[in-house]
């Protein structure tokens, strides 16, 4: 702070505050619906969000967030605003999954001995079990410990940097913001909280079963860029990486081999399970005693499910999918963002679509987890086409486009593998002018690469007003 | 503000920019600051400038221009810590004096962070020396608790006597005005001459001398004290109601003790000499008097008076630098003016003296022998060969019997208390004397809060990833499995937060207290005032999502750990025929253009000096995507308006910047390094 006390004004009160008292060990549980501001001081002693650790007398806000404030010491917070839900739980399994971390440092001391990479992470868990929450808690603790991980989003179903839809890598050495999930992605400005810089895949579809091909083809090149940053980030590679799976994986044995696939290509030497027994038992059966490619023998782990887990229903998973879209073209409440919106020509852009295998359409419902085994994967084998040229029309009003890096008339397989350069948003089809109107995140043209378009994210009809 | 001008032209132009200093703007104060910094040369022009835009701005706007000179001093630096140092008391008590509370409370902050290394800095110098923070601070805690201290109903009728209407409190000195020194008139005097001798010398040698001056005086007089000390005890008891010779104490300690105390006072009298608007120093010195006796009256156990023995010894070290100028052997004192009819320099004088003559010390004296019973009596004093007498050592407890409440207790003493170091207020109460409202802050130097110390616990060892090697330490038996994970390992628990105690409050990110930590954090805060100073100027240009790195980038991405290397991330240079940069005025600079690259790559580019991206914008003339204000030099695209700037000197003026001093105290922050390099490879890209 250059000016001191110019922080003093900001302070701003909405509601009497409610000051909680949170034993140690202990985790205060609260839920904010979307459009309405919690904010949260943390008067006295330490308190963490999924591993990252607030600071005294900030406050932070929170909108639209299910999360738990967890004190190894015992605090005291101050809380504004309305929550849903809010409760102190006592029983947490806070200390075993900073075990977790624990024994993983003594796993990253030995393979920085041995010039190894440190453990490569896999968490598996039926939806709603707190896979993402233990991978953020874990990932706040390794970067707390100076480690580097990278941890790398295998389900499409929610964004991480990016929107739904996405497969994402990053490296996580520095702070976390504690508000906004795994923060967002880099922008023109400067950032109040340390940039996090993602590599980017499209896969636009919300389940790897509706195209377990694809799916492993872009885990594939996923795993390889991560072997290949591995091999020259040494903070990385000693501290591994952490995977997160989509729920779906671990909900029926037929999706097993997607989850060996990834376990395969990454090396995975920890697979962590979070709350099945079946799950848990099934993973032993399939890789305890197995050694990863690596040559290093993969531990099977089952961790409890947090008590705090809730389950999202499928309006707040659209408008936390529709937030996330939100923000990557227009910002959050901390800074906005102009993207910019331009007419283009049919004739200007080169828009591939994914050839779904099948009509799979069930898993395209929203919220379709539970009700599409039909037909899963069909042994991995497709006709050449991955992908089908199209003309744009007006269903493609209001879809979200992933904008490659690779030329228009690329092969298949390269559009396929390339990594994004980010995503544009069709505002308006006008098929009589054959002109698009195009939201993009950044000005000037539109990049002439392959655009890509998927089913998932669904339409967001009233992103641009 | 180009280096050729007159100082003269500087500083109006400065002036006005000041001027329209209206509100808390930190764009309009970092400019200022800026502006500041490139004109080193000027530096004492701008601080006068300052000094005297802050004295007659309004009260409403003193704040952002006391906010500039704070900026200025903590990005600048040397010399204007020097140059603005000068008048720190008189600039900063007068705007104190005229704003609210709400403002004054920032201003205590602001205070705060001068007595503490510059964030960021590897100095580990405050902003402002020591005395200089001190003498405000003093004044400060004095003008708070000038309240408390009205109890004394001579202090009204004094502080119209005194100048600039202090509120200090004042004792009945029935000398005041006469021209005969009190010293030798009354017996309670002449311990206060001997001791305020330091005092008197600077009175005779330089009114406004500082504490330099009393640098280049010899230790003569505080080594003649010393030795007079010890003197002075036996008596003592005579006069006291408890002994303060207990056999538990080992007559070692205490002396060392006492004779350190003494040593201190003596010290405080000096500078109380040298620091006449500091009112502060004598309430140091009220503090003192009563520790030492506290010490002598109550009985304290051994390890109670070791503790403040080392205190105390902490507090002798940090003032031996400022030893008294004068000798202990009282002489003639000059008499004491009136202060009204004073011209400037000698109206410190006398203010000194009536400042002097009001000191607690002696008021406590006098109304120590008003209200003592049983005095001691003078032929005990008369058997002294010399003048130094026991009595104000004796007494000071005595005289404090009628005074307040608790609530007024000396803070030095209630922190002593606090710290277990002293009984229970009861017992002590009466031997505390009213009002002396002591910060402990006062002294810099104490465990108190010294920045560099450890807060809790001890530093791990000094490695790259303290956590780590703090891990390493404690046994990690945590294997992989379900039994061995369910069990609680508080001490593991510890190496994520204890190991590493010294936390960002914006943040909360964790350091060590080792010195890589230090300076990891140090970096750490330049990173967060950077992205601040940013975040305050982006808001009026639109800012948009980046496009993501290609698969290639992001395998050969090194994190930098929070932008440390912010100032040489575009390492991708455009490659393309360089325009013209012909255009001399700003106008023309505006509405250079160059081609917007097609290649997403090269859009994303940003001017290597601002680090702001360029825009795109339609030009009709042209007709196509062009990048206003846009120039390329030498395979890299800058601003036009800002590659100008930079290279403005780089031609025709570099001896003016080269003329820049640099800065002495190392306060400049690592970013200028960074900046200084920048600048030098514009200059030789520069140069055909």
């Amino acid at each position: 702070m250059a000016l001191p006390g110019l922080n003093l004004s900001a302070a701003t009160e909405i509601a009497a505050p409610v000051v909680h008292e949170i034993q140690k060990d202990s985790e205060w549980r609260f839920e904010v619906a979307f459009g309405s501001n919690v904010e949260v001081k943390l008067l006295s002693g330490t308190a963490e969000i999924f591993g990252t650790e607030l600071a005294p007398n900030q406050t932070y806000t929170f909108s639209g967030a299910k999360a738990a404030i967890y004190t190894w010491h015992g605090c005291r917070i101050q809380v504004s605003g309305t929550c849903q839900v809010e409760y102190t739980a006592e029983e947490t399994p806070m200390v075993s999954y900073a075990n977790v971390h624990f024994a993983l440092e003594k796993l990253r001391r030995q393979a920085a001995i041995d010039g190894r990479e440190g453990p490569r992470v896999m968490v598996v868990g039926p939806d709603n079990a707190g896979k993402t929450s233990l991978i953020r808690t874990l990932t706040g603790y390794a970067a707390k410990t100076g480690g580097q991980p990278l941890v790398v989003n295998m389900d499409s179903r929610e964004g991480m940097l990016g929107i739904p839809g996405s497969l994402t890598a990053a490296a996580f050495g520095t702070l976390m913001d504690v508000e906004e999930g795994w923060g967002s992605s880099p922008t023109s400005g400067p950032s109040p909280m340390p940039v996090k810089m993602p590599v980017v895949y499209f896969f636009g579809l919300p389940s790897p079963e509706s195209n377990s091909a694809m799916y492993k083809s872009v885990t594939t090149r996923m795993a390889l860029a991560v072997t290949e940053r591995f091999s020259r980030d040494v903070a990385s590679k000693e501290t591994g990486c952490f995977i997160d799976t989509p729920g779906i994986l671990s909900q029926g044995k037929n999706n097993y081999d997607i989850l060996h696939h990834i376990a395969t290509e990454f090396s995975v030497n920890v697979l962590l399970v979070l709350g099945s027994e079946r799950l848990h038992s099934d993973m032993l059966r399939r890789f305890d005693g197995h050694r990863a490619s690596t040559d290093e023998p993969i531990s099977v782990i089952k961790l409890l499910k947090s008590g705090g887990v809730v389950d999202r229903d499928e309006a707040y998973m659209r408008h936390m999918r529709q937030t996330q879209i939100r923000e990557y073209f227009f910002g959050d409440n901390k800074s906005t963002l102009s993207p910019h919106t331009q007419q283009v020509d049919f004739s200007q852009v080169t828009i591939y679509k994914i050839v779904e295998p099948s009509t799979i359409l069930t898993s395209l419902l929203p919220g379709g987890d539970e009700d599409n085994d039909t037909e899963p994967s069909r042994g991995g084998f497709h006709g050449p086409p991955i992908f089908e040229k199209v003309e744009p029309s007006l269903s493609m009003q209001y879809s979200i486009l992933a904008v490659t890096h690779v030329a228009p008339n690329s092969p298949h397989e390269d559009i396929r593998d390339s990594s994004l350069m980010g995503f544009v948003y069709v505002a308006e089809v006008d098929e009589q002018r054959k002109k698009l109107r195009i939201l993009a995140p950044v000005s000037g043209r539109i990049p002439n690469k392959a655009l890509v378009w998927g089913t998932w994210p669904e339409g967001f009809a009233d992103l641009v007003g | 503000m180009s280096s050729g001008l007159a100082s003269d032209e500087v500083a109006e132009d400065y002036k006005n920019s000041l001027e329209d200093l209206t509100l808390n703007s930190r764009y309009e104060i970092s400019n200022l600051t800026v502006i500041a910094k490139e004109n080193t040369e000027h530096a004492m022009a701008i601080s006068r400038v300052l000094e005297n835009h802050i004295r007659t701005a309004p009260p409403n706007r003193k704040l952002p221009a006391l906010y500039v000179l704070d900026s200025v001093v903590k990005n600048v630096g040397t010399p204007y810590t020097l140059f603005l140092g000068r008048n720190l008391y008189q600039t900063f008590m007068n705007a104190y004096t005229l704003v609210d509370n709400q403002i004054r409370k920032k201003l205590d902050e602001m205070l705060k962070t001068w007595k503490e290394p510059v964030p960021g800095s590897m100095d580990t110098r405050p902003v402002f020396p020591v005395e200089i923070t001190r003498s405000i601070e003093n004044a400060l805690i004095k003008a708070k608790t000038a309240a408390v201290q009205q109890q004394h109903q001579q202090a009204k009728a004094q502080q119209e006597i005194l100048h600039r209407g202090r509120s200090t409190a004042t004792p009945p000195m029935h000398w005041r005005n006469t021209p005969t020194p009190p010293q030798s008139s009354t017996p309670f005097a002449l311990p206060y001459g001997a001791h305020a001798s330091g005092v008197r010398s600077g009175n005779n040698s330089n009114h406004n001398n500082n504490n330099n001056n009393n640098n280049s005086n010899g230790v003569t007089p505080s080594y003649g004290n010393h030795k007079q000390y010890p003197q002075q005890y036996p008596p003592t008891p005579l006069s006291q109601p408890g002994p303060y010779q207990q056999p538990t104490q080992t007559p070692d300690t205490l002396d060392t003790l006492n004779n350190d105390i003494a040593n201190l006072i003596d010290v405080a009298r000096a500078e109380f000499a040298t620091n006449l608007y500091d009112q502060g120093v004598q309430t140091r010195l009220k503090a003192l008097l009563d520790l030492q006796s506290i010490l002598r009256s109550q009985k304290l156990p051994p390890e109670q008076i070791k503790l403040i023995r080392d205190q105390v010894a902490q507090l002798s070290l940090s003032s031996k630098p400022t030893p008294i100028p004068a000798p202990p052997v009282i002489k003639a004192p000059e008499p004491p003016q009136p202060p009204a009819p004073q011209p400037n320099g000698q109206q410190l004088g006398a203010s000194l003296q009536s400042l002097f003559s009001s000191n607690a010390l002696a008021e406590l004296l006098a109304s120590t022998a008003r209200a003592q019973q049983k005095p001691t009596p003078p032929p005990v004093q008369s058997a002294f060969s010399t003048p130094q007498p026991q009595l104000p050592f004796a007494q000071p407890q005595v005289a404090a019997a009628p005074v307040p409440p608790v609530a007024t207790e000396n803070p030095l003493v209630a922190s002593l208390r606090a710290a277990g170091l002293l009984p229970p207020a009861n017992v002590l109460s009466t031997a505390t004397p009213p009002a002396l409202p002591l910060n402990p802050a006062v002294f810099p130097m104490p465990p108190i809060a010294p920045p560099t110390i450890p807060l809790m616990g001890t530093p791990p060892t000094q490695s790259a990833t303290p956590a780590r090697a703090a891990l390493a330490e404690i046994e990690n038996d945590v294997e992989m499995t379900t039994a061995s994970l369910k069990i609680p390992r508080p001490k593991l628990i510890s190496t994520l937060y204890e190991a590493q105690p010294s936390q960002c409050t914006s943040c909360g990110r964790r350091f060590p207290t080792t010195e890589e930590g230090r300076n990891k954090k140090a970096r750490h805060l330049d990173w967060h005032f950077r992205v601040n100073q940013r975040l305050v100027d982006v808001v009026k240009r639109g800012q948009n999502r980046s496009w993501y790195l290609d698969e290639m980038e992001w395998i050969n991405y090194k994190e930098n750990d929070e932008g440390l290397n912010d100032t040489n991330s575009n390492g991708t240079a455009a490659a393309g025929s360089a325009e013209a940069t012909s255009a001399k005025s700003k106008k023309d600079l505006k509405n250079q253009y160059i081609a917007a690259p097609s290649d997403p790559a090269l859009a994303n580019v940003s001017c290597p000096i601002c680090q702001e991206r360029f825009e795109t914008v339609w030009h009709d003339g042209a007709q196509e995507w062009v990048w206003m204000d846009a120039v390329r030099v030498g395979g890299r695209t800058y601003h036009a308006s800002c590659f100008a700037e930079a290279t403005k000197d780089g031609r025709g003026g570099t001896p003016a910047r080269d003329a820049t001093p640099e800065p002495v105290l190392g306060k400049r922050k690592a970013e200028d390094g960074d900046l200084n390099a920048l600048r030098a490879r514009i200059k030789k890209e520069n140069i055909p």
